[in-house]
């Protein structure tokens, strides 16, 4: 029964970096941007939450400089899609190996690497921490699992209901006809790609300060790869991979509490588990291909004005 | 900056004759002329390059007419037109990709200043005892040797548009199934190398099927289980040589020493056998992709999969074997780390590859000679990067931070090569 409370009560400490990660990446690919960078914002954020909270200690600054340095990074990326109309893939498989080489290098030359930082605790939410078992497991958490949901409402709001989101979902949909409508492609993609960065560099910091609280080089461990393959699980649905996001939380949750309660596995394998549900999540959509997808029609397609017609 | 406006010239009507070819030859058009001469010429694609001589002398006129207005605008508001350009001049291409290579390395190296290396030093480094010392030289075509069949293997699966970026999975594979041929010693001594060398290459093959398969009949995005695959084969690795194959006698994580006669023998002092296999391997490959019909067929699947189809080209079948080569390919470059490197099955002996093959095909542009010769060139980075972190203590990292530098220097580069941009005058300037 420990067990199964203290594994519930962990699982969204595991949850939130890919929640996070993927409503960035959906943020980002429903304007027709194919995001392949997520892993390297990621790495970026988190290096950054570290450095800024060795600097100033307080966790709100260190999530918003991780913000913002991904913010900065993608606009190397936008540069490259949005203006030079590169390849998205290469573009973003750049971006990827770029910032694992200048996260790992500047860990190591700033001295950042394996410093252990003071992180922050949970923060119980007053008599509703008391309720019996779900008091434990739903508000028992820190600041970021809180505030997970209301950013969660705010950005499906913004993409299903508000006028800006629905200009962007036309410039995902079909750049051709909002151009023609007289939006402004490139700027509502260079948004959608500056905002969903910064939202991956959070889920990064989230890493880095909240969970494992040091930088360890090419820590996020493929976490990004996941969140874009848990995208497309989701087709585009931030609820459906908010859904994602919990069902791998669990999943990662789950080893430590099977090591503590002294199961054996090979640990290996154990390792291994995201990686294979990932890749059984992809082929279960695939198989499935029903239900609503909000799969961008314009995606991983360079807005090319001159080529109309 | 300058900022980038798409060609609105009203007066730029589709099927109009060029204005400027109206222009008798050798009368400089006026400035007022000028810019609607440019638009049309662009907007009826007739400005390629050598195509009409007598337009494109008068259009280089008409462009110098307005060069030489548009010097009087101040550069930060002067506006550009963007025009695709429809072929450019190989000896253009190769200038525009020289200043873009030259671009990555000057970053790079502004990088390794600021990490605290003597700008004199960089030069000694990077090329002078990387490429003119013989035994550092020597040290680079053996790393050359895995580089290229990475690169080959890259190459190949690029050609069928095929994001393989499970190379080093495939690598991982490739090398486990050598060290088993080894460990359990299956086969007679003289056979020993070939059966490595062929299981390597099935293992890699074999790695390379499930993504291929999920693409062709679920499709299923290859860029994520190929990525996910190197995941798992890297905790196998990791689960072997912490585990059963862990080397008994020194307790390290890694697996027995190769004998003798399971590793890649010298051809001559210094000169490993692993060269000339690639070097064999790279042939085989050339032939594959520029000669076999497999090939031309490949270059179809390339250009367009949806024709390739409607014109009977089996495309499925040949994404499937260029994919399938390509893990082979892999799976030998596993090998050859295994049987020619280390002599042994290591932790992480694959770090980099992944990328590198990425950066090889991006490079030489999925051609197979092409990629041999950049392979080499990044197996100096390899070498280089190795020699900084033993004497500088700079992070093997920074090889991938250099490698995606240039990589983002190339692809932008192509922007130039693929696009004219002219200075606009008269309206908005």
């Amino acid at each position: 029964m420990d067990v199964l409370l203290n594994w519930l009560a962990n699982s969204p400490d595991f949850a939130v970096p890919y929640a996070l990660a993927a409503l960035g990446l959906i943020l980002t690919e429903r304007s027709g941007v194919l995001s392949l960078g997520a892993e390297g914002y990621m790495l970026i954020g988190a290096l950054v939450g570290v450095g800024a909270q060795l600097a100033f200690g307080a966790a709100g600054i260190s999530l918003f400089l991780a913000m913002l340095a991904a913010a900065v990074v993608s606009l190397l990326f936008a540069l490259m899609v949005i203006t030079l109309r590169v390849n998205q893939v290469i573009a973003g498989l750049a971006i990827v190996f770029f910032c694992q080489g200048l996260s790992s290098l500047l860990g190591t030359l700033l001295n950042w690497t394996n410093q252990a930082i003071i992180g922050t605790g949970a923060v119980p939410l007053g008599a509703l921490a008391d309720i019996p078992l779900f008091g434990h497991i739903l508000f028992h958490q820190n600041i970021v699992v809180y505030l997970t949901v209301p950013v969660f409402i705010l950005v499906t709001l913004f993409i299903n209901r508000s006028t800006t989101g629905l200009r962007l979902r036309a410039v995902g949909e079909n750049p051709q006809a909002a151009d023609a409508a007289g939006l402004s492609v490139g700027w509502y993609r260079l948004g959608a790609i500056v905002a969903g960065a910064a939202l991956v560099g959070l889920s990064g910091a989230y890493l880095s300060v909240y969970s494992t609280k040091l930088w360890v080089a090419g820590m996020t461990g493929g976490r990004g790869w996941i969140a874009v393959g848990l995208v497309i699980f989701a087709r585009w649905s931030p609820w459906r991979a908010l859904a994602g996001a919990l069902l791998f939380g669990c999943i990662e949750a789950l080893i430590p509490q099977l090591a503590a309660a002294g199961v054996k596995l090979p640990q290996y394998f154990v390792l291994m588990t995201p990686y294979a549900v990932t890749l059984g999540v992809m082929v279960w959509v695939a198989l499935a291909k029903s239900g609503a997808d909000n799969e961008p029609g314009a995606l991983g397609q360079p807005f090319v004005r001159e080529e109309r017609g | 900056m300058p900022e980038l406006v798409p060609d609105m010239n009203p007066l730029a009507l589709p099927g109009a004759p060029p204005s400027a070819a109206a222009t008798p030859p050798g009368t400089v058009p006026s400035p007022d002329v000028g810019p609607s001469g440019v638009a049309d010429a662009g907007a009826t694609g007739g400005a390629d390059e050598g195509a009409n001589g007598v337009a494109s002398a008068v259009t280089n006129e008409a462009t110098s007419g307005v060069a030489r207005t548009a010097r009087r605008v101040p550069l930060a508001s002067r506006r550009f037109t963007v025009e695709i350009r429809q072929q450019l001049a190989w000896h253009w291409q190769a200038l525009i990709l020289a200043i873009a290579i030259l671009a990555g390395m000057a970053i790079s190296a502004a990088i390794l200043i600021a990490a605290g290396i003597a700008p004199k030093d960089l030069l000694n480094e990077f090329v002078m005892q990387t490429f003119f010392d013989k035994q550092n030289f020597e040290a680079v075509l053996f790393q050359a040797a895995p580089m290229i069949m990475i690169g080959l293997g890259a190459s190949i699966a690029f050609r069928a548009r095929f994001w393989n970026l499970g190379l080093e999975g495939q690598m991982i594979f490739g090398a486990i199934a050598a060290t088993a041929i080894s460990l359990y010693e299956i086969g007679p001594e003289t056979t020993r190398l070939p059966l490595m060398f062929a299981a390597a290459a099935s293992a890699g093959l074999l790695w390379a099927l499930g993504p291929a398969l999920l693409k062709l009949r679920l499709s299923v995005n290859e860029i994520i289980s190929t990525l996910m695959l190197n995941y798992l084969a890297s905790n196998f690795l990791l689960h072997l040589v912490y585990g059963a194959w862990k080397d008994t006698k020194d307790n390290f994580p890694h697996s027995p020493q190769f004998r003798a006669f399971e590793r890649l023998p010298d051809v001559f002092a210094g000169l490993s056998s692993a060269i000339p296999l690639a070097l064999f391997v790279a042939l085989l490959a050339w032939w594959f992709v520029d000669i076999s019909r497999a090939g031309l067929y490949l270059r179809f699947v390339n250009a367009n999969p949806r024709m390739a189809d409607a014109v009977g080209v089996p495309v499925r079948k040949m994404t499937l074997t260029a994919v399938l080569v390509s893990g082979a390919l892999a799976g030998v470059a596993g090998f050859v780390v295994a049987a020619g490197q280390e002599g042994r099955l290591t932790q992480s002996f694959y770090t980099g590859y992944g990328f590198s093959g990425i950066l090889i095909a991006f490079l030489a542009r999925n051609n197979p000679l092409a990629a041999s010769v950049v392979a080499i060139l990044i197996a100096g980075l390899f070498v280089t990067g190795r020699s900084l972190q033993v004497f500088y203590q700079i992070p093997f990292s920074m090889v991938q931070l250099i490698q995606a530098i240039i990589v983002i220097c190339v692809a932008c580069s192509d922007f130039f090569i693929r696009h004219r941009l002219r200075p606009v005058v008269g309206r908005g300037a």
